[in-house]
């Protein structure tokens, strides 16, 4: 039995070892990388956006004249004589070290021409570095921390606006609702999750709140909670005490869900909840909370009220739902536009010769019309210049766009009604 | 005794010998970083052997040492330009600082109160890093990119040199705990580890040796931190001082087998190949099967092979007739 | 503010403890670290989940069967696994609990994906009271009675049957207890169980207002070895106190020093009172 065992682990080992050996396979094939968290604490978003960018691949490949968006009605890539592509998913379990030796593999030994990922920002740093050092063009999606398109880099890029802009658009949208609706917000406080994410959106909030004192805004509380957090009460409790009128959440879906259930069950009722880029945009926020969904509100790329104005984004919706079982959402469909972007580059370079592929990126401005903003450029430190953001908020149910005004599709409720109201 | 030291030291330098090679012989980027990471959990598991396998004070928080090395190199460079070797040698200090001022107080503490205490510690140290500003608290430090040689301690154009010092690494880890097994102070520390009340009574201060095996099993561990830090080139406080990190060296020493000095070897050598393959065979497609697998795998090396990966050698050496005792040195 | 924060520190308190008797129980009686003992409550979690979903049971009534469940679980575990390491030297007990965690964890994501999922409109949901200026949600105080209640279950148990008696005698001295009669290998199978049970009732009353996931166990096992510690090994009614001092810790040691280290504040009580009472609270 010993012997057995031993045996068994051993040539688990070798066959492992094996399989890695023998890879490039001739195949009119181009690879690419999309390295995301599929296990551990953050897998429930890690696997959605791998849904979303197997849509694009089916766009890509698949014929869908009905879908209108680059690729989609031709099969391949047409100007490399119809090549396929194909997506080669890594799992990075949300360890930077991990995402950097898979960024490594990925573009080592299967040979991908470029890389998309990593959703955490943490772990977007290390493995863009990685494809900084090889040469090989590197397209984020959804992380969202500003500090990424600051190191310049030469081979990186990101679709989705960073926590910096949306600050701004925050403060914006604060300012619309006192000059329009006479909503009377002063009291700002940021609750944020103690990781790169939380902190770096707490910092920008730190910095934006300086240009807009003279709007009469002041920042009443800054509330860091940990990242292994099990209940929010303490942090609820804190809220409370400091009677804000607004409150930026940067929090993922387990807990900006844990905090709605705390700001009902001990009654508080801030005018205006604005949420970063990150739990709040996913649809599952609506099913776990259902009533108490309501007038919350953040920036969102998509919204599925957007749909009926919005032909591409339903159509994209209708290949993502059945995979998914729920409405594509913010982050999701960044990640799909940064598989899209990215093919896109390729054809339009006719080469996967990294180098070209660069060009085409740096220069091109691509036809996105799942966006509101129709489309995306990247500026010269890789971020796109076109926010793709709406402020969305829930009413009855569903995620409204209600800002800009041009994209509205409901009135926003400037202030929360009293819980017990509702 | 003393012979079978030499022996050990001759096998030793054997392996040593044949893992020099390893390298070598694939240009394959993927198996360079199994192999570094390979030498380095290998060191870490020697350290913490130290502490644990041979004065039996189970240790839960030894990531809050690696950590601390890994931060040392980081902010030596980060901050002030200094070579890491400058990092790694504060960080060995402060890492045997924080050891001691932390463990003298707490080794009153019997068995699990003691492993309790250090798992305590060590997610202590982790919340101060994550809240300090000056080492970039939750955001992490990417250590900017240098010219590669030794004294930076970067190379870019290949991870040859990685491998390399990362089994020198080792064989310095190997060789301290070795020595360290088997010198006067090793005895004590064992007597110590059977019953601090007998070893007390045979004159051994047990407070002072525990302390010397906890200082240098943090100082140990603080330099591979240094070398991580230096191979990844980015570090959070999330990376560096998880539980995980402390897990992963229990498990691989315990895996292979406690207090000997093969044991972290045959336990890294299984344990880090297989979490990185069947991460890359099934982490793709975002199910968990990878870490089924590898939980499955755990579970039956525990139950059939409850001695580590030494104990099925030892056992098949010594009731060795002829083939088995040849397979035992095979395998070896 | 105050009594509105005491009053949330108990109640989460009482069901940490809870988390921990279960925990301490095994690692009391046999010295077995227990690391699946998270993915424990996170089996029990998802079971009410479904009870719930499948056959609209609600949770404050299908206790009974996820406390079978992850007793049977808990058996089926010694007997399995656990056996076969227990006797053997140098933490291979704890390698294979933490195997056994590995697999729990992601065989739940194979089964029911990674989404995090609530039970909407239980009995006990979104209902509160009102005590002067202190709020309490009444799926946490349902949570912290039952917690207090089954405490004092096990607590009764151990003291007073036949096999609470087995186990406390093997507790003491394993071989000894084997001499007497008692049948060891049942006791630990036995034992094994009763701590699943511990968790399994806590699961179920935790999914009245915790999200189900996965990872949802991870943190309360953390918890748990510094309770279990705090109160002293094998000591029920401690492991109880100690996790009401830890939900204490965390409500006021997070309003007032900043929530960030609200967990801080829990291990550094720890590590104080270890130099007082180096064998917890109320060990001897």
């Amino acid at each position: 039995m010993r012997r057995s065992v031993l045996a068994l682990v051993v040539s688990f080992t070798l066959v492992g070892l094996m399989f890695i050996g023998n890879v490039a396979l001739a195949q009119p094939v181009v690879k690419i990388g999309a390295i995301f968290p599929l296990t551990g604490a953050s897998a429930a978003t890690g696997v959605k956006l791998k849904y979303a960018v197997e849509v694009a691949e089916e766009i890509i490949n698949g014929l869908h004249p009905d879908i209108d968006v680059p690729l989609a009605r031709t099969s391949g890539l047409p100007k490399l004589s119809g090549a396929r592509v194909q997506f080669v998913f890594a799992d990075h379990q949300g360890n930077p070290e991990i995402a950097k030796s898979e960024a490594e593999r990925l573009i080592q030994n299967e040979k991908v021409v470029a890389l998309i990922g990593c959703y955490q920002s943490s772990a977007t740093k290390p493995a863009s570095a990685v494809a900084e050092r090889y040469g090989v063009p590197f397209i984020a999606g959804s992380s969202s921390s500003a500090a990424l398109t600051e190191r310049g880099l030469k081979w990186f890029m990101r679709i989705a606006p960073n926590d910096d802009m949306e600050t701004k658009f925050f403060f914006d949208y604060l300012k619309f609702l006192n000059q329009n609706y006479n909503a009377g917000i002063k009291r700002v406080g940021v609750v944020f999750i103690d990781n790169e994410y939380g902190v770096h959106a707490a910092e920008m909030v730190d910095k934006w709140i300086e240009t807009y004192k003279k709007d009469g805004f002041e920042l009443a509380a800054r509330i860091k909670y940990p990242t292994t957090v099990s209940n929010v009460d303490t942090e609820v409790q804190r809220v409370k005490a400091a009677r804000l009128d607004a409150i930026f959440h940067a929090s993922y879906i387990a807990d900006i869900t844990q905090f709605v259930k705390g700001y009902r069950a001990y009654d508080v009722t801030p005018k205006a909840v604005l949420n970063y880029c990150g739990g709040f945009q996913d649809p599952k926020f609506l099913e776990n909370l259902g009533r108490d969904a309501n007038y919350f509100s953040g920036s969102n790329a998509i919204a599925s009220s957007l749909f009926a104005k919005m032909e591409v984004a339903k159509r994209i919706n209708d290949l993502y739902k059945p995979k998914a079982g729920v409405d594509i959402d913010g982050p999701t469909i960044e990640d799909f536009s940064s598989a899209l972007v990215m093919a896109d580059a390729i054809n339009e370079a006719g080469s996967t010769d990294p180098a070209r592929v660069l060009e085409v990126l740096k220069t091109k401005t691509f036809y996105a019309p799942y966006f509101v903003s129709g489309k995306v450029k990247f500026d010269d430190k890789g971020q796109n210049e076109y926010s793709a953001s709406v402020m969305v908020q829930v009413l009855n149910g569903v995620y409204e766009a209600v800002w800009p005004v041009e994209f509205k599709t409901a009135e926003p409720v400037p202030a929360f009604p009293p819980w017990r109201s509702r | 005794m003393n012979q079978r030291s030499r022996h050990e030291w001759r096998s030793l330098a054997i392996v040593i010998g044949l893992l020099a090679v390893l390298p070598l012989l694939t240009k394959n980027v993927n198996v360079h970083h199994v192999i570094v990471m390979f030498f380095i959990y290998a060191s870490l598991g020697e350290a913490w052997n130290m502490i644990t396998g041979l004065a039996g004070q189970t240790s839960f928080g030894h990531a809050s040492f690696f950590g601390i090395g890994a931060y040392a190199a980081a902010v030596a460079f980060y901050r002030f330009g200094a070579s890491p070797w400058i990092g790694m040698v504060i960080g060995a200090l402060a890492a045997a600082a924080v050891g001691a001022i932390v463990s003298y107080p707490m080794f009153r503490l019997r068995g699990h109160y003691f492993a309790v205490a250090t798992l305590a510690v060590s997610e202590i140290v982790f919340q101060l890093f994550v809240s300090w500003r000056w080492v970039e608290g939750a955001t992490g430090i990417s250590v900017p990119v240098a010219r590669e040689g030794l004294w930076t301690l970067q190379f870019h154009s290949s991870k040859l040199p990685y491998c390399y010092l990362a089994l020198a690494g080792f064989v310095a880890a190997a060789a301290a705990f070795h020595w360290l097994a088997n010198s006067r102070i090793g005895f004590y520390l064992r007597a110590i580890k059977d019953s601090e009340e007998a070893a007390m009574a045979i004159g051994i201060n047990p407070a002072k040796y525990k302390l010397l095996a906890m200082v240098s099993s943090a100082s140990l561990t603080a330099i591979f931190g240094s070398i991580y830090t230096q191979y990844i080139l980015y570090i959070d406080p999330f990376m560096v001082f998880s539980m995980h990190v402390s897990i992963k060296i229990v498990l691989l020493t315990v895996l292979g087998g406690l207090g000997s000095v093969w044991g972290p070897v045959f336990g890294a050598a299984v344990l880090i190949p297989l979490s990185e393959y069947t991460r890359v065979l099934f982490g793709g497609t975002g199910r968990g099967i990878d870490l089924i697998l590898f939980g499955v795998l755990i579970v039956m090396v525990a139950c059939f092979q409850p001695q580590g990966i030494v104990g099925i050698l030892r056992s098949r050496g010594r009731s060795g007739k002829g083939g088995q005792t040849r397979d035992a040195k095979a395998a070896a | 503010m105050l009594p509105q924060l005491l009053a949330s520190g108990v109640i989460m308190g009482t069901v940490y403890g809870l988390v921990a008797v279960g925990l301490g129980l095994i690692w009391g009686v046999m010295d077995v670290i227990n690391f699946a003992h998270g993915d424990f409550l996170m089996i029990s979690m998802y079971s009410s989940f479904w009870v719930y979903t499948l056959f609209r049971v609600d949770p404050i009534l299908s206790w009974p069967i996820e406390t079978a469940l992850i007793f049977a679980l808990g058996y089926l575990t010694y007997k399995v696994i656990i056996k076969r390491v227990v006797d053997a030297p140098g933490l291979s007990a704890l390698l294979a609990t933490f195997g056994l965690s590995l697999i729990l964890r992601n065989a739940a994501q194979f089964l029911w994906s990674a989404d995090y999922r609530y039970l909407p409109d239980t009995v006990v949901a979104d209902r509160r009271l009102l005590l002067g200026p202190v709020m309490i949600g009444l799926p946490q105080l349902v949570a912290a009675f039952g917690s207090i209640l089954m405490t004092f279950a096990v607590f009764y148990f151990v003291r007073r049957t036949r096999m609470g008696r087995a186990i406390q005698a093997t507790s003491m001295d394993k071989d000894a207890a084997r001499l007497m009669g008692v049948d060891t290998e049942r006791v630990y199978a036995f034992t094994f169980g009763l701590g699943g049970a511990c968790v399994g009732f806590a699961g179920a009353l935790l999914s009245t207002f915790f999200p189900v996931y996965p990872e949802s166990g991870a943190l309360y096992s953390t918890l748990a070895f510094v309770i279990v510690a705090l109160g002293g090994f094998g000591n029920v009614k401690g492991a109880l106190q100690a996790g009401i001092i830890i939900g204490l810790a965390e409500a006021l040691g997070g309003f007032y020093l900043g929530t960030q280290f609200k967990y801080t504040v829990v291990f550094l009580i720890y590590l104080l009172v270890m130099q007082v009472r180096p064998k917890g609270l109320f060990g001897w």
